[in-house]
């Protein structure tokens, strides 16, 4: 896995202020750490997909999101991914948040970074072997996106058995520990001017984030 | 003849995988496979007998996912479907008419424990109990647990066990391509533990094929003395369609795992994806090998859940910090429960290159039960660095060592009698390396012989509990020079003849040599230097002295457990700048300091204000203009979150210079006002949290936080109990807002004139308005301008 220093940047809210040496003298460091303590890990399986209104079948799961169906419509085949950076990145937060705060909410940041590379990475397999079968990906879809709700964790880890392979639990209240974590569905289509770049932002309501990104 | 007899002196075959044989009767993914026990019997027990054909000594009961956690929800109880798992299992080996035992199958709980997750260990030992006690009335002849990732899991899955049954335990673990479990616990961690609690056999299950664990197993033999058992799947997960398959053919599976035995093993099976074909074909290539030849490895180890540390020629440091003895601000952490102060000691001495850490937070005026209890529990999640458990109260004693994630070391046992009696079971229980004072009811011998004979009877008591020499840390006692110019000469004999006739590690509360003397740490630097020469295997010191160190890692270099002098040169050779810089701080004032970020100087600075200025003065003429400053520049953009939160920090520094000089006073400040912070009921993310806690308290109000996950019921007892004004709450997801908004209800409803102010990721103005908060926080300046407002009465 690798921290992109410049996301970790953007999520840290760095809007081109100054960046004095002793900032990324301590960020340099930071990144490093993560990068030498994470382990990560993933899992994923393709499934059948069957969308009909807002229902969505996918293998022997049955999900009813409207934002998902438009996500994955016209797809056939589907994946279920699930992946995360390890326990490093949670532990290193509590350990800097008695010592360094700063230190602290950087790792949070190289955490978030590091998970969306290590995801993307994953993707870009799943994608490369999708496209030798002549299927090109729909944008990955989490629950919790839009209307998809969070309960289907317990579905998808049930049928990926995230905790006996990667190390992937769910708290009572569905999130996911260690936190640097993905769970995704990705559509496989072979119509390839459907998979569009739609950024995951444009579906969020929460338009007055800072860290909205459109139509880039 | 029984499992235990018979394991290690012959080769015995574990069977192979339930689950996927399961699968391909029909078994539905996220179907949980235990209920089969009931509703499709005969199914289990016909792949019971088609192992049993193939000629294994071993048959796994299908209770792996039988614990309470997983059958919630489904129509069976835990203790039915363990029961039922294992009463299949033993109606398959009566009809075979061979000769086979059962083995009570016992995976993760599927939740993580605390500190990460949500899962107190107690809990986990509750849930593993009925499995363990259903399947022992049953008939099951062992139990294994398997499949484990987590040495905090398998503990209580152990104690489990051995606190309910009488029967063999076996641990066979998931280690990833690093040779490391998830938790990021080594082989040498998770064996020293296993070893400790004195489980029967040990080794490795899932996750590879046989050609990756045979890779594996060196290192295993190398470490451990147990019987080894290997239990691989029938190569990597491979996805066809949607299925998980696993291609590794019976031949080939057997092919390696004769290399395996031949190499030396004691148990061997399968896992995902074996069949009956790969155990017949097992089996049949291996049933005359012998298995391994058990030899004692005679490791003096202690353990922390990610790491061993070995006593042996390289001299170990014991961080001595953690102790109120004569540390008032210690103290008064302890009676303030501020347990921050004491893990930044932790974090501080691991930082200074300290191995071990001891834990000391016994105080007459405190519950010494509870505070161990809270400090072993969190400093496990903060520093990976092996505890040394130090307490007189057995009770403390032993909630520490349940609770201790790895091998302990116990500080300690006396000669007295008494204190043999209630110390040496409990480390043999727990498997703890225990420290042996050379004193006894006759008080402390004043000549090394009278040390070394207390030695020898510590030795023989201990031996009757099963502890071994090399569990045991003798402590010749280090007296004060001050009192008696021969306690050095007396405390260093004893200790060579301890460790070089006995044959016994060491171990020194080394400072006590200068007690009443000036410039001790001259004195003990030398003293050390000369108990290390005698033989100290690991030496209680203050690792925050750079003398002291310094005499360490010189030592090391000069006895040669330094190789080629590489630890030394990479310390030693870049610190020829550091006088320089350290100049250069002191110059700086607390201004500066503080919006430059530099926690150091600000708390020199600091020091350096009050020795002319009012602790007031330097608040509201440095301290706070130069947050202020800071603060401004965040919310102007010009400085970004790190750099408001380096001059927290720094500020802090200041602040704990003030509070030292107020405390040195008797006096105790007056805080600006108290705000209760939590995050909400179902969430767990609190850096955020933390972040707005640290600025509250820089700007002088008394923050109680109660941490993430908190019951709204909590937050107003605690909200009512200590009359606060401000209730600040965090909530990061939109599932938990609604959490947020419970919260709020019931604290207007409560407590009508507490204001609530809201943040994190979720939340809007908007949404923030709509579930009836007073403020919304866009960040964490945000919130110290409201309490700032709200308290400028």
């Amino acid at each position: 896995m690798r921290v992109d220093r410049k996301e970790t940047l953007r999520y840290l809210g760095y809007r081109g202020q100054e960046l004095d040496a002793k900032t990324s003298q301590m960020l340099e460091e930071v990144a490093t750490e993560l990068e030498a303590a994470s382990s990560p890990k993933s899992i994923y399986r393709e499934y059948d997909c069957e969308v009909s209104g807002t229902q969505i079948k996918l293998g022997g799961l049955l999900i009813n999101s409207r934002n998902l169906a438009v996500n994955l419509k016209g797809c056939e085949r589907a994946v279920l991914l699930a992946a995360t950076i390890g326990r490093a990145a949670d532990l290193m937060i509590r350990k800097y948040s008695i010592s360094n705060m700063a230190k602290a909410a950087m790792v949070q940041a190289a955490g978030a970074a590091g998970i969306e590379s290590y995801v993307d990475q994953i993707e870009d397999s799943i994608r490369q072997e999708a496209n030798n079968r002549g299927y090109y990906l729909r944008p990955r879809f989490s629950p919790g996106y839009g209307d998809f709700a969070l309960d289907y964790q317990r579905d998808i880890f049930q049928i990926l058995e995230c905790e006996k392979r990667i190390g992937l639990t769910l708290t009572e209240g569905n999130l996911m520990m260690p936190s640097k974590s993905v769970t995704a569905v990705i559509g496989l289509t072979t119509e390839e001017w459907k998979s569009c770049q739609m950024k995951k932002c444009s579906l969020c309501a929460k338009t007055d984030c800072e860290f909205r990104q459109e139509g880039e | 003849m029984g499992f235990r007899e018979r394991l290690g002196r012959e080769l015995l075959f574990f069977d192979g995988a339930m689950g996927t044989m399961l699968q391909q009767q029909g078994l539905a993914s996220g179907e949980l496979p235990e209920i089969w026990n009931v509703t499709k019997k005969e199914v289990i027990l016909d792949i019971h007998r088609q192992y049993l054909d193939a000629g294994c000594d071993i048959i796994k009961a299908n209770t792996f996912g039988a614990n309470p956690f997983k059958v919630k929800g489904t129509d069976y109880t835990c203790e039915e479907l363990t029961t039922q798992g294992v009463a299949v299992a033993k109606q398959a080996v009566a009809e075979s008419g061979r000769k086979a035992y059962i083995a009570l199958d016992i995976g993760s709980l599927g939740k993580l424990l605390e500190p990460l997750g949500e899962l107190p260990f107690e809990e986990a030992y509750e849930a593993f109990k009925p499995m363990c006690i259903a399947g022992e009335q049953a008939g099951a002849d062992l139990c294994l647990i398997e499949t484990m990732n987590d040495t905090y899991e398998i503990k209580a899955a152990v104690l489990a066990a051995k606190e309910n049954t009488s029967l063999p335990i076996v641990v066979t673990m998931v280690f990833d391509e690093c040779g490391k479990l998830l938790t990021g616990a080594d082989m040498e961690a998770a064996v020293a533990m296993l070893e400790g609690l004195k489980v029967d056999a040990l080794g490795l299950n899932c996750g590879f094929g046989p050609d990756v664990m045979k890779t594996f197993l060196p290192r295993l033999r190398e470490v451990t003395s147990l019987p080894i058992v290997v239990n691989p799947n029938a190569g990597l997960p491979v996805v066809v369609d949607g299925r998980t398959c696993f291609q590794v053919s019976p031949q080939e599976f057997a092919g390696i795992m004769e290399e395996i035995a031949q190499d030396g093993v004691s148990v061997m099976g399968g896992c995902c994806g074996t069949t009956p074909a790969h155990i017949h074909a097992l089996v049949e290539q291996c049933k005359n090998i012998l298995p391994m030849e058990l030899t004692d490895k005679n490791r003096s180890v202690v353990s922390s859940y990610t790491h061993a540390v070995v006593l042996n020629q390289r001299p170990k440091i014991i961080g001595e910090r953690i102790n109120p003895t004569g540390k008032s601000r210690f103290k008064q952490a302890l009676r303030d429960n501020d347990l921050e102060y004491i893990y930044k000691e932790a974090l501080t001495q691991q930082d200074k290159g300290a191995h071990i850490l001891d834990v000391n937070v016994g105080l007459p005026e405190i519950d010494e039960v509870e505070m161990m209890r809270s400090v072993v529990t969190g400093l496990q999640g903060i520093t990976d660095l092996p505890l040394q458990i130090d307490t007189s109260d057995s009770t403390a004693m032993e909630v520490a060592l349940r609770l201790y994630n790895g091998k302990p070391l116990l500080n300690s046992v006396n000669g007295k009698q008494e204190s043999m009696d209630a110390v040496f079971p409990l480390a043999a229980k727990y498997g703890a390396m225990v420290v042996c004072l050379t004193l006894d009811e006759h008080g402390i011998p004043d000549t090394a012989e009278g040390r070394i004979k207390i030695a020898e009877k510590m030795i023989a008591e201990a031996t009757r509990y099963g502890i071994a020499k090399k569990d045991l840390l003798i402590d010749t006692l280090t007296m004060t020079i001050s009192t008696g110019q021969e306690n050095a000469k007396i405390t260093l004999d004893a200790l060579y003849h301890v460790r070089h006739v006995l044959g016994v590690h060491t171990t020194l509360g080394v400072s006590n040599i200068s007690f009443g003397l000036p410039q001790r740490e001259r004195v003990n630097t030398a003293f050390f230097t000369m108990a290390l020469a005698q033989g100290l295997s690991a030496g209680i010191i203050n690792p925050n002295s750079e003398a002291m160190m310094a005499a360490y890692h010189a030592y090391c270099a000069l006895n040669g457990s330094d190789s080629q002098c590489t630890d030394y040169i990479n310390i030693y050779s870049q610190q020829t700048e550091q006088p320089k810089t350290a100049v250069k701080s002191g110059e700086i004032g607390l201004f500066d300091a503080v919006v430059r970020g530099l926690a150091e100087s600000s708390y020199q600075a600091a020091k350096k204000e009050l020795e002319t200025k009012e602790p007031l003065a330097v608040i509201d003429e440095e301290l706070i203009p130069a947050l202020d400053k800071v603060g401004q520049g965040f919310e102007k953009k010009t400085v970004f979150l790190p750099q408001l939160l380096m001059s927290a920090d720094a500020a802090k520094a200041g602040f704990d210079a003030i509070k030292e000089h107020l405390q040195a006073k008797g006096d105790t400040s007056a805080s600006k006002g108290t705000i209760v912070i939590a995050t909400v009921k179902g969430d767990i993310h609190d850096i955020g949290k933390n972040i707005v806690k640290v600025l509250l308290e820089n700007y002088g109000f008394q923050v109680i936080d109660l941490g993430k996950d908190v019951p709204p019921e909590t937050v107003v007892e605690t909200a009512r109990q200590n009359q606060v004004k401000l209730v600040g709450l965090s909530a990061l997801m939109t599932t938990t807002v609604a959490n947020m908004e419970i919260t709020i209800q019931m604290l207007k409803k409560e407590l009508p004139d507490c204001k609530v102010m809201v943040g994190g990721a979720v939340l809007t103005q908007t949404y923030a308005d709509m579930i009836g908060a007073d403020f919304y926080s866009k960040d964490a300046m945000g919130s110290v301008r409201y309490a700032n407002e709200l308290f400028q009465v």
